[in-house]
């Protein structure tokens, strides 16, 4: 047995940290021989590398640059034992779709705090046909075991960054995940539903996805996350896009817990040339939704336009981090950002593109608008630009304020009442994101989810 | 009568901008307000249709007997009155449709009259869009997204047509409009005009008159009406400035 690693003790300073350790030691020591962490193969080594690092950089405070805006000091004060890979009277995702409508799909693959749930049949990687094109699905734990070296390709490099923080403990903690192949062209959407249950407070989930999608392959791929009963484990989930030469991927995120939930979540999305990648960040649910995209457009022709739909409801805090950094020539990224915050809510969207030396005949566009619906609510939107190359188009452009009263006055002088005008305004705000959708049934199942915590949703309704 | 304004005075920002304004429009007239440049013409359209940041500080309108400074907009609107925007704001995401539908909805609802039908109401609205020579296209698009200064005012007077208001007033429609473009928009006005409904027109010049004949003209200037007549007042004004009337007032 492979004795527990010297890093850890001194480091681990606040309960939060203490807990994550002895989560660490306890998969150590659970089944050295038969668990893929057995410290000889590059995956073990990786996460083992992970977690160091993790112990040593602590929990971001709000002294870390993209964590200014979220203070993590009460978390930071409790302890977590693993949620459940089976609470009681879980699974069954197909209510939590069928509310959401999202029609035709190729498949559904129920995922609970992060164990997805596969037909027996399955576990050891499934080949899908889907026409003459097809995927397969993996469990992370299997494939960890069959081949870590594939699994530790996909988890490498580690960042040091404060916004990877959570990223390294998921990486270092997940015990099983989801790999996806994806190869041709899947004419309809995969689903991902991961639900959050537990049976008692201070628990914690390390979902994890990692997308493969093959040269010149093509996918919707649609990531919903929703709460079972009570209480919700800490959502720390991590999310890998690997998009080969050509391929195309549309990828949707979707945070609809309850308000008691706090969800931190890591997407990283790597692109090689001719890849485009359409990603939609949409939260809609949650206490404290923290949502990072790290994108890298590594080889020439690599496109990526994301959404980010941000309904600050009530005292929920979403708190949304983009980078997109361009490490090729012509590439092109595009960021639209559209925050609403009510109640005593706040939406901070943060957004970066980083253009590296080399990266000539570069384009990037960053849009942040902000609605403020009340007083006590608060939207912190900063677009940013680091380049380090000439001859790049790099536009941003950040606003935030109140409904336009020159609109709504117009609307009422034709006799709409107050409500429908502010309903009508709020949902033309929000349009811009809400048409890159190239899927017509999840765009409507999310303008539903959306329009239900809007003011006057009735009103909203009717004019669909 | 249909409308009485009574010493109305009204602020705009901390400045008084209308200073005893009297006026009475009876059913089936046509009024022209004409005035320079900062006279208050569009902030009595503004007033009159319920512009919440418009401080009303003294008298009283009356829209047939009822206290209209006591509605909120969107109740005057309701009741029959229209005010046709010398800078129609552009919505982008709301569609022109949607929201001639929904206004033309508000209406009936309060008239008791059922949601007009959805295929009776494309039949009506293309009908006005042919008076008003507007392409089709306008039917997808946000309102006024997009639109010329032309196209935005055709948009206006369309509204009016459907809306079919009771009172309508409208704010400099003819400025920015070629010779072409204010005859279409002159045949919809006058498309309008019958016994039961009024126009005020608030313009700077006198050419709109020759397409919609007023029946009274007044003159604005600082807040007060000095002077008002029949239409040989507008040609006399074009011909004499409005400096004329300033003077002879003093005198």
């Amino acid at each position: 047995m492979s004795s527990p690693q010297p890093f850890a003790v001194a480091a681990a300073t606040t309960a939060a940290l203490r807990s994550f350790e002895a989560q660490w030691l306890a998969r150590q020591s659970d089944s050295p021989r038969r668990e893929p962490w057995s410290a000889r193969d590059p995956l073990s080594a990786l996460r083992a590398e992970a977690m160091g690092r993790f112990l040593r950089l602590g929990l971001p405070t709000t002294r870390d640059e993209s964590w200014r805006y979220t203070n993590l000091r009460r978390l930071a004060a409790e302890s977590f034992i693993d949620a459940p890979r089976a609470p009681a009277g879980s699974v069954g995702a197909a209510d939590a779709l069928d509310s959401w409508r999202i029609g035709e799909r190729l498949a559904t693959i129920p995922m609970v705090n992060g164990f997805p749930v596969l037909p027996a049949h399955t576990n050891a990687g499934a080949r899908i046909d889907a026409g003459s094109n097809y995927f397969e699905i993996n469990s992370l734990r299997e494939l960890s075991r069959v081949n870590p070296d594939l699994v530790a390709r996909h988890l490498a490099p580690l960042s040091d960054a404060d916004g990877a923080r959570w990223g390294l403990l998921n990486t270092a903690l997940f015990t099983d995940g989801l790999y996806l192949k994806i190869s041709g062209n899947l004419a309809a959407p995969l689903v991902i539903v991961h639900t959050a249950a537990a049976d008692r407070p201070g628990t914690i989930a390390y979902p994890r996805v990692i997308v493969d999608a093959a040269p010149g392959s093509n996918a919707t791929i649609i990531e919903h996350h929703v709460q079972r009963g009570e209480w919700t484990p800490l959502c720390n989930s991590a999310t890998q896009l690997a998009l080969g030469q050509d391929a195309a991927i549309e990828h949707y995120r979707i945070f609809a817990t309850g308000s008691a939930c706090t969800h931190i979540d890591s997407l990283d999305v790597l692109q090689q040339r001719g890849s485009r990648c359409k990603q939609f960040t949409i939260a809609l649910g949650g206490g404290l939704v923290r949502a990072s995209l790290d994108a890298h457009l590594n080889e020439p022709g690599a496109c990526l336009d994301s959404y980010s739909l941000l309904v600050g409801h009530e005292e929920r805090q979403v708190d949304c981090v983009n980078i997109a950094t361009h490490h090729a020539a012509h590439t092109r990224s595009q960021q639209t950002a559209r925050s609403i915050a009510s109640g005593t809510s706040r939406v901070i969207f943060n957004s970066k593109v980083v253009v590296e030396a080399g990266a000539v005949q570069a384009e990037s566009q960053q849009s942040c608008r902000g609605l403020l619906l009340s007083d006590s609510a608060e939207i912190d939107s900063r677009p940013q630009l680091e380049i380090h190359a000439d001859e790049v188009k790099c536009a941003h452009g950040a606003t935030t304020g109140r409904l336009d009263p020159d609109m709504l006055f117009y609307m009422l002088s034709r006799g709409l009442d107050r409500g429908t005008a502010q309903s009508l305004l709020i949902y033309a705000f929000l349009a811009d994101a809400l048409t890159g959708m190239s899927l017509s049934a999840a765009r409507s199942a999310i303008e539903d989810a959306l329009i239900a915590q809007l003011p006057d949703s009735q009103v909203l309704r009717s004019f669909r | 009568m249909l409308l009485r304004i009574s010493d109305l005075s009204a602020r705009v920002a901390g400045k008084e901008i209308l200073k005893g304004i009297n006026l009475e429009v009876e059913a089936g007239e046509v009024h022209a307000i004409m005035g320079p440049n900062g006279s208050g013409k569009s902030t009595l359209a503004q007033v009159l249709a319920g512009r919440e940041d418009y401080e009303v500080t003294g008298g009283s309108v009356l829209f047939e007997g009822r206290d209209l400074l006591a509605l909120p907009a969107e109740e005057r609107a309701r009741a029959g009155l229209f005010l046709g925007f010398q800078y129609p704001v552009e919505i982008p995401g709301v569609n022109n449709v949607y929201l001639l539908k929904a206004a033309l909805n508000a209406k009936r609802k309060v008239a008791g009259e059922p949601e007009v039908d959805a295929y009776e109401f494309l039949a009506l609205i293309k009908q006005k869009m042919k008076l008003m020579q507007m392409s089709e296209t306008f039917l997808t698009r946000g309102v006024n997204e997009g639109f010329s200064g032309g196209e935005k005012k055709r948009n206006e007077v369309l509204q009016m047509l459907v809306l079919e208001p009771k009172l309508a007033i409208l704010d400099e429609t003819d400025s920015g409009l070629d010779i072409d473009a204010l005859k279409v928009v002159s045949t919809g006005v006058n498309s309008l005009r019958d016994s039961k409904r009024a126009v005020v027109l608030v313009t700077h010049y006198q050419r709109l008159l020759d397409y919609i004949v007023p029946d009274k003209v007044h003159v604005l200037s600082a807040g007060r009406i000095l002077k008002s007549g029949d239409r040989s007042l507008a040609l006399e004004l074009e011909r004499r400035g409005y400096d004329w009337v300033k003077e002879s007032k003093v005198a």
